[in-house]
């Protein structure tokens, strides 16, 4: 019993020793700041060329501002998390790190926290940002209670993005692969699926990406297909809230786990 | 015994059918400084693999300090450096950052980081690179912040992986240097080399490894007596006269000799007590000896003999 506390405490030091470093090494390739720096200027961007053309209103105007907040999403959780676990083994920094007394699976939690946290730090920069765009445009009593509910999405739905690319770090060789690899699947390969699944007038609740669009559909924005141009009605779909706050949690708690007990096991 | 490193029938394989490992069983002593020698592809990398935790045995045991390797690897590293193959570093860091780090993995306390980093980056020649970013290092730079990282903590035992590949002739005298330096402080250093040079040099015993296994192991001193071949080099202080050419034929116990200006070469029946006979007879005749030293066979030869022999048996 009091052996495995110890191992569990040893355990937790361990992941907090991991995190800080990859904190420091986040910091010091300016990765952090770059995309921190997205997290503001982006919605700035809004403002000045969206609002100022088209006026609207509070609920309207935080939906079409965070449009976008899925591909920041994404890219920081490839830049945080693309190189997490095999760019240690493609650099050759695993001969130093994994050689000594602490256990993978801790350096791997830490790493998967330290991607994490920089990415609830790139999201909520931008939904303080924003809050304080709708306050000063719109007054403070018009903050949209749901821009709450959408913030709470987009953790989610950050830590689902970032699982599925700690995952895909772990099963490839190359970091700029697990990258590419992991914007193209979220960006580009489940939206498709999502597309060809709604053509077939069901609702692909089980796609991530399309548990994702709670970020606007909150706040009554678009978040899947609507009516064809030419006329061919198409069914639109909108995730629950419950249901797609549960798949995303899904998500990543099984990419999470797989990708751990994939990189324990990892060998050069 | 209880040994610093031990191995048990180790075996590695690779895919379904390559053996790396094939029964590699180790003994060696606390504050002995071994070397580890056998061709590319032998199996040594997958031995400190192995001995180090980055990769698990297939079947066998590796221990240190009479712990289980795979079993505890998080006591079992606690006592050992170790510097394998080129590892990478974090270019975008510097040796403080790198090092402060892996002293908290260790458990050392904040002062003792500060303090160790000092001491080691000026054992390896680098105190001026403490806060400049690694990557403008050059490899002789990076090999020896590798060789800090892996002594920070004060380790019972260094495992080596090839420490002098890609080093220039002065970064090869600098790590030899430093070897002797662990020697002569009681570590225990296994030595991984293809440099026979190398490990005549600093080791005091050498393993020879082929295709996954052991072949030979002796200590340095008795694979030199071993492969005393009978011959003596004498160097005079001048060019002997054919008078005194003709005195050392004399001697009974010298076989034949070969002269070259001021050195000749006695050959005799090899045997330690001749050796000594025919160094005083020279003396008794006069002769001006300036040294006086045996032909042994060196460590390469005697490595082509050790691989010839595997292979006849193969």
């Amino acid at each position: 019993m009091a052996t495995n506390v110890q191992s569990i405490g040893a355990g937790v030091s361990e992941t907090w020793l991991s995190f800080r470093f990859e904190l420091l090494k986040h910091l010091k390739r300016r990765r952090l700041f770059i995309v921190a720096g997205l997290a503001i200027v982006i919605p700035l961007l809004f403002y000045i060329y969206y609002y100022k053309e088209h006026p609207t209103a509070a609920d309207n105007f935080a939906s079409t501002s965070l449009a976008l907040m899925n591909i920041l999403v994404l890219i920081s959780a490839a830049m945080f998390a693309g190189d997490a676990i095999c760019g240690e083994f493609e650099k050759k920094t695993s001969l130093l790190l994994f050689s000594t007394p602490q256990k993978r699976s801790s350096i791997f939690a830490g790493k998967f926290v330290a991607a994490l946290m920089a990415t609830f730090l790139v999201v909520s920069l931008y939904y303080l940002v924003l809050t304080l765009q709708i306050g000063q445009l719109f007054g403070w009593g018009n903050v949209p209670a749901e821009l709450g509910k959408s913030f709470a999405a987009a953790l989610i739905y950050s830590t689902a993005a970032v699982s599925i690319v700690f995952f895909v770090s772990s099963i490839l060789k190359r970091s700029m692969s697990a990258t590419i690899v992991g914007l193209l699947a979220l960006l580009m390969i489940l939206p498709i699926i999502v597309m060809i699944i709604t053509l077939l007038n069901h609702e692909p609740w089980y796609i991530v990406t399309y548990s994702a669009g709670l970020i606007t559909s909150v706040l009554g924005g678009s978040s899947g297909f609507g009516p064809g141009q030419h006329g061919n009605v198409m069914r639109q779909f909108t995730p629950t809230f419950a249901k797609g706050i549960a798949v995303m949690a899904a998500y990543a708690v099984v990419a999470l786990a797989a990708g751990m007990a994939i990189a324990v096991r990892k060998e050069d | 015994m209880e040994y610093a490193i031990r191995t048990e029938n180790l075996a590695k394989t690779f895919g379904k059918t390559f053996k790396a490992l094939d029964g590699v069983s180790l003994n060696i002593k606390r504050g002995e400084v071994v070397g580890y020698v056998g061709p590319n592809g032998a199996g040594k990398t997958t031995t400190i693999k192995i001995l180090t935790g980055l990769i698990r045995p297939t079947s066998g045991h590796a221990y240190v300090n009479s712990i289980d390797v795979a079993a505890r690897p998080r006591d079992a590293l606690r006592t050992i450096g170790a510097l394998i193959e080129v590892p990478g570093v974090y270019d975008y860091l510097t040796p403080h950052e790198i090092l402060t780090y892996f002293g908290r993995v260790y458990g050392m306390r904040r002062d003792l980081i500060d303090r160790r980093i000092e001491e080691t980056l000026e054992l390896v020649r680098l105190p001026d690179w403490e806060h400049k970013k690694t990557g403008t290092f050059s490899t002789g730079m990076l090999r020896r912040l590798a060789i800090a990282k892996a002594i920070l903590h004060k380790p019972d035992i260094l495992i080596l992986d090839e420490p002098v590949l890609g080093l220039d002739p002065k970064g090869i005298l600098e790590v030899r240097e430093l070897l002797r330096q662990f020697r002569s402080e009681g570590m225990t250093v296994f030595l991984s080399s293809h440099l026979l040079s190398e490990v005549a040099e600093v080791c005091d015993s050498v393993i020879f490894l082929d295709k996954g296994k052991v072949i030979s192991s002796d200590s340095i001193e008795s694979i030199g007596q071993r492969m005393d071949h009978g011959v003596v080099a004498v160097r005079f202080l001048r060019p002997l006269s054919p008078q005194d050419t003709e005195r050392l034929r004399s001697i009974d116990l010298i076989k034949s000799i070969d002269v070259k200006n001021s050195t000749v070469r006695l050959h005799y029946d090899g045997k330690p007590e001749s050796s000594v006979k025919i160094l005083r007879l020279l003396v008794s005749l006069n002769l001006d000896v300036v040294s006086f030293a045996n032909e042994g066979v060196g460590l390469e030869d005697y490595y082509v003999s050790v691989m010839s022999d595997e292979k006849g048996v193969n």
